[in-house]
């Protein structure tokens, strides 16, 4: 009987036994971003956008003639680099999906994860993961430094205390890790890397220059506070200017423009050929 | 094992496989041939879920696919087009691939060994020439130890020490009992490694046969001297058989032996002073069957006596 046993066992043990799971496509994800020197770069240079535009704007303003009569939002001068490094940090999210397309790493991966859906997800939470904790942590830094450098030049200044600012922090980094998820999406959606980013600059940055510009007066206001740069603005100052959305609404209407061009990246991945 | 039944993929009005049926059993070596833009590359795509039929299956293993639980470990997969971003090293390319079936880097270093490529396995992919590039895509379709492999042009790009050594794996992998299918466009590749064929021509099966057969069945002339040519010519005329004059007392009989040649003349009482078969080539063989495919329009109607 022993010795039956062991007969039967001893094949089996040779050959592992694989199985394909969530858990592993989220480390498959994880070993691709970080295997990959763009994306540190970018996550970097998203940071580096923040800190130095903050402190740009932290260091010059009341050095005109309103002097610190002008400064109104001290926390949201030192957030003002949020506006341009959510464009650096997208272009991450587009590119961690459109460099597997212009690349051919797709056919590589969607071979070893067929059902697909799981490779946008997995997708999905390393970018978040990875991008929610640096821009917090960005955001806090340009803050308390910015702070400082205002406070030293005699200028006003907020705590962290104070009313509405942990919720701009935290609102900025969940804005900026939106423009990511927004970038996979369109990454997903275009599977073109020029296509996807010209996407994304024209929809965070350009849309409400251009929206300004070209809608009549009557009803333009009223279209471009749910623009996502305008209803993350809603959620992201301390002190909101007028006619944004509530907080609570600017929140919901920036979830829609993450989870719609996500649902669509999903609708699309699962049917198109690879 | 690999089972087709009708699959056809169209892409718009161009049919790019068109009702291909075969399966390809395990233990040996399965060439898929065809020219150029016969389907191949697209029938191997639909195998691994990477392009839907418009219609037939694809079985691999039993079943499609998508549905395995562990898709890596049923079948390994090259593809002719590049499948790896040049900024990671094919070590990492190899540990994001495994990770998603809990493959860890023992494997990955086992497989990177196989195909010889441990020296450079830290080494950004980019930098890589074709040919190690090509093991590289190798060590992706070993990493799962599948049941299955299926190799798209697998020699393209690599030397004459490389095009070696994949004859000699994929024999290897046959011999170990796995299900070993690899296109080529190139007839003389396939006589050196596979056992069985399956050519395709526009999307069309055109024979489904061991290469043994494929050889056997070449049509073969008989190259015939003789100083009374026309008498010779009178005494093998006949249903199916093709006699060709090439001038100096010489002629091509094809479809008689050279046995039925030999008595035929002695009965007729017509000295021969040559009597020759031609040997055809794999290539010749593989040459006319496709050429009849194209002459026909891509009907099977002729394959009763090929297969």
């Amino acid at each position: 009987m022993g010795t039956t046993t062991t007969a039967l066992g001893s094949p089996a043990a040779t050959k592992p036994v694989h199985r394909l799971g969530f858990g592993g496509v989220l480390r498959s994800e994880w070993v691709k971003l970080r295997s990959v020197r763009s994306s540190g770069l970018t996550v970097l240079g998203a940071a580096l956008m923040m800190l130095v535009t903050g402190l740009i704007f932290a260091s010059t303003v009341g050095s005109d003639s309103d002097g610190a009569n002008g400064v109104t939002d001290p926390t949201g001068i030192t957030l003002s680099g949020v506006m341009f490094a959510q464009l650096v940090i997208g272009v991450l999210g587009v590119l961690v999906v459109s460099g597997e397309y212009s690349t051919g790493m797709i056919r590589s991966t969607l071979t070893g994860v067929p059902s697909r859906l799981p490779v946008l997800a997995g997708k999905v939470a390393v970018v978040v993961g990875a991008v929610f904790p640096t821009m917090l942590a960005s955001a806090f830094a340009v803050f308390l430094s910015g702070q400082l450098v205002m406070g030293n030049a005699g200028l006003p200044t907020a705590r962290l205390g104070d009313p509405g600012v942990l919720a701009a922090l935290f609102g900025s980094a969940a804005t900026m890790t939106g423009v990511t998820v927004i970038g996979v999406a369109l990454g997903a959606v275009m599977r073109n890397t020029a296509g996807a980013i010209s996407t994304l600059v024209v929809l965070v940055f350009l849309a409400p220059g251009l929206g300004g510009l070209l809608l009549p007066a009557s009803w333009r206001d009223d279209a471009l506070k749910y623009l996502p740069s305008r209803a993350a603005e809603a959620f992201t100052t301390v002190v909101p200017a007028p006619g944004l959305l509530t907080a609570s609404t600017g929140v919901a209407v920036f979830a829609v423009w993450v989870v719609v061009p996500l649902i669509l990246a999903a609708v699309l991945l699962h049917r198109r050929d690879a | 094992m690999i089972e087709v039944e009708n699959l056809t993929k169209r892409y718009g009005p161009k049919t790019a496989v068109d009702g291909l049926t075969f399966t390809v059993e395990p233990g040996a070596v399965t060439g898929f041939l065809g020219p150029n833009g016969a389907g191949k590359s697209t029938t191997m795509r639909m195998l691994v879920g990477l392009d839907t039929p418009s219609w037939g299956t694809a079985k691999v293993n039993g079943r499609p696919y998508r549905e395995h639980r562990a898709p890596l470990q049923e079948i390994g997969v090259l593809l002719e087009a590049r499948a790896v971003h040049p900024g990671r090293s094919a070590r990492d390319h190899l540990l994001a691939l495994g990770a998603t079936h809990g493959i860890g880097a023992r494997r990955v270093d086992e497989v990177l060994d196989t195909v010889g490529l441990t020296e450079v396995a830290r080494k950004r992919v980019g930098n890589f020439s074709l040919g190690m590039g090509q093991r590289l895509g190798i060590a992706v379709a070993l990493l799962g130890d599948p049941h299955t492999v299926v190799l798209d042009e697998p020699v393209n790009g690599l030397d004459p020490d490389g095009i070696k050594w994949i004859r000699h794996l994929l024999k290897d992998l046959a011999a170990e009992g796995r299900t070993v299918f690899v296109s080529s466009h190139l007839m003389s590749e396939m006589a050196l490694t596979a056992e069985h064929l399956v050519v395709v021509g526009r999307g069309r099966l055109i024979a489904d046969i061991p290469v043994a057969d494929l050889i056997a069945s070449a049509k073969r002339g008989v190259h015939v001297r003789s100083p009374r040519t026309t008498e010779l010519v009178a005494a093998l005329r006949g249903d199916g058989v093709r006699i060709t004059s090439v001038g100096g007392g010489v002629v091509d009989v094809v479809g008689l032996s050279s046995e039925d040649i030999g008595t035929r003349a002695l009965e007729a009482g017509i000295p021969l002073y040559e009597l020759t078969p031609q040997q055809a080539s794999l290539e010749e063989a593989y040459t006319e069957l496709t050429r009849d495919a194209v002459e026909y329009q891509g009907t099977t109607a002729s394959l009763g006596e090929v297969a």
